[in-house]
């Protein structure tokens, strides 16, 4: 089983996944935040943070989950008040109309929460509505490998060696 | 003192056979070597004959030997950091394409000319879809620094020591070609120049596509009469043929295969049409 690790989140992938854990750099007043993205599907270079360029590649036994955090000013918000990312998600948790970019024959489900003090938004898309009842357990396996641990604290600012 | 010169002879006449041989053998071998581009040089600059765009039948092996009993056939996932401290996973059994994998070091000098190639990825020459993965050895054995410097930015790399345990790596340059219909490994081995990589994914393109699930080389067996001619109907509909075609209905041989002179022989004795 892969085992991915960065910027304070880890994932041991279920057969068939792939994924990346990555800094998405702020732009402008923006914050940096740390994105996590997972498929059954071979990802793309470039997808936006909620799986656009990879949604629409998505056949219909194809999972695509993506991992959002926020900014701290999000912390003890009503939006992020769920603790703990949910690991075990239903067939009725699924809506066509849950998503980003709606798609024909697809569904997805979002959830927004606070762990380990940081806070996330999931957002998990099936390939197929129809075919929920075999893709859920697929997406729940997937859940149950993500580990979210403290965020990194950013390595201290050292002097480097100086000339005298 | 004659019996001995006759021996002599004899021994020298032995020998000179011997040599022959020998001689016969090597040049026979490095002909073979030279047609299956791993000779000195570059045989497709170099043909003798002219005839350089011959094609040549090589196993999707390349290079040399691998060592034995490796298990050739596994494509397990690639996981591990990029230069920049992201993780990044790529399961090459995962998508229905080809990816190659291309294991990867700062230090070799072998090497030097694939970090190059790759700054371009739209003129490699992989067929479309094929998607290339960078693998180099993982942080405790490369510097993320030098091997930031080298990757050219949409590159996809993964620092990865694990992977090439996995893949059973030799050393590098080497690469794996893997089928993720499949999930099978159907290339592997190491290679001079890019364009030698490229041809060998061609090729297993071309061979992936011939015999997938669902061609019409996978459906014609086992199918016969009504079937099978219906099936016949499905493809020449689907390729634009309807019933009273003048196609097919040819009189000549130039309504199959067009003037003599548009005709071309390739090496199986196979009539191509020119252009």
């Amino acid at each position: 089983m892969a085992t991915l690790q960065a910027h304070g989140i880890g994932a041991s992938l279920p057969l068939g996944f792939e994924g990346r854990i990555f800094r998405r750099q702020g732009t402008g007043p923006e914050q940096a935040c740390t994105v996590a993205q997972f498929a059954t599907f071979a990802l793309p270079e470039e997808v936006g943070d909620f799986g656009g360029g990879a949604v629409t590649l998505m056949g219909d036994t194809d999972v695509y989950a993506s991992l959002f955090e926020y900014g701290p000013d999000s912390l003890g918000t009503r939006l992020f008040a769920r603790q703990g990312m949910p690991r075990a998600l239903s067939t009725d948790d699924f809506r066509p109309y849950v998503l980003r970019r709606g798609l024909p024959g697809q569904s997805g489900t979002q959830w927004f929460f606070t762990e380990a003090g940081r806070p996330f938004t999931l957002y998990v898309v099936l390939g197929s509505h129809a075919r929920r009842p075999a893709l859920v357990p697929r997406a729940n396996d997937l859940l149950g490998g993500l580990l979210v641990g403290a965020a990194p604290t950013p390595a201290p600012t050292t002097p480097g060696p100086t000339w005298n | 003192m004659v019996a001995l010169v006759i021996v002599l002879a004899l021994v020298v006449a032995l020998l000179t056979v011997l040599v022959a041989g020998l001689l016969r053998s090597h040049a026979d071998i490095l002909k073979s070597l030279h047609d299956l581009g791993v000779g000195v040089g570059d045989p497709a600059e170099e043909g003798t004959d002219g005839a350089t765009s011959r094609p040549v039948t090589v196993p999707l092996t390349m290079g040399p030997t691998l060592p034995p009993g490796r298990d050739s056939t596994s494509s397990p996932t690639v996981a591990g950091v990029t230069p920049t401290g992201d993780a990044l996973a790529v399961a090459p059994a995962g998508s229905p394409g080809l990816t190659l994998l291309a294991f990867l070091s700062t230090g070799c000098a072998s090497c030097a000319g694939f970090w190059e190639s790759f700054r371009d990825q739209s003129g490699l020459g992989l067929p479309p879809g094929t998607r290339l993965v960078v693998v180099t050895k993982g942080p405790d054995r490369e510097i993320p620094g030098e091997v930031a410097a080298l990757a050219s930015p949409g590159l996809a790399v993964v620092m990865s020591s694990d992977a090439w345990t996995d893949y059973e790596v030799p050393g590098s340059p080497f690469f794996v070609l893997v089928d993720g219909a499949s999930g099978r490994r159907i290339g592997e081995g190491v290679a001079n120049h890019f364009r030698q990589v490229a041809e060998l994914v061609r090729r297993a393109e071309v061979d992936a596509a011939a015999f997938a699930p669902g061609t019409r080389s996978e459906r014609a067996v086992g199918i016969d009469g009504p079937a099978r001619e219906s099936d016949n109907d499905a493809e020449l509909r689907a390729a634009g043929i309807l019933p009273g075609d003048p196609s097919l209905y040819p009189t000549s041989l130039e309504d199959l295969y067009g003037p003599p002179d548009a005709r071309m022989p390739v090496a199986d004795g196979r009539i191509r049409r020119a252009g």
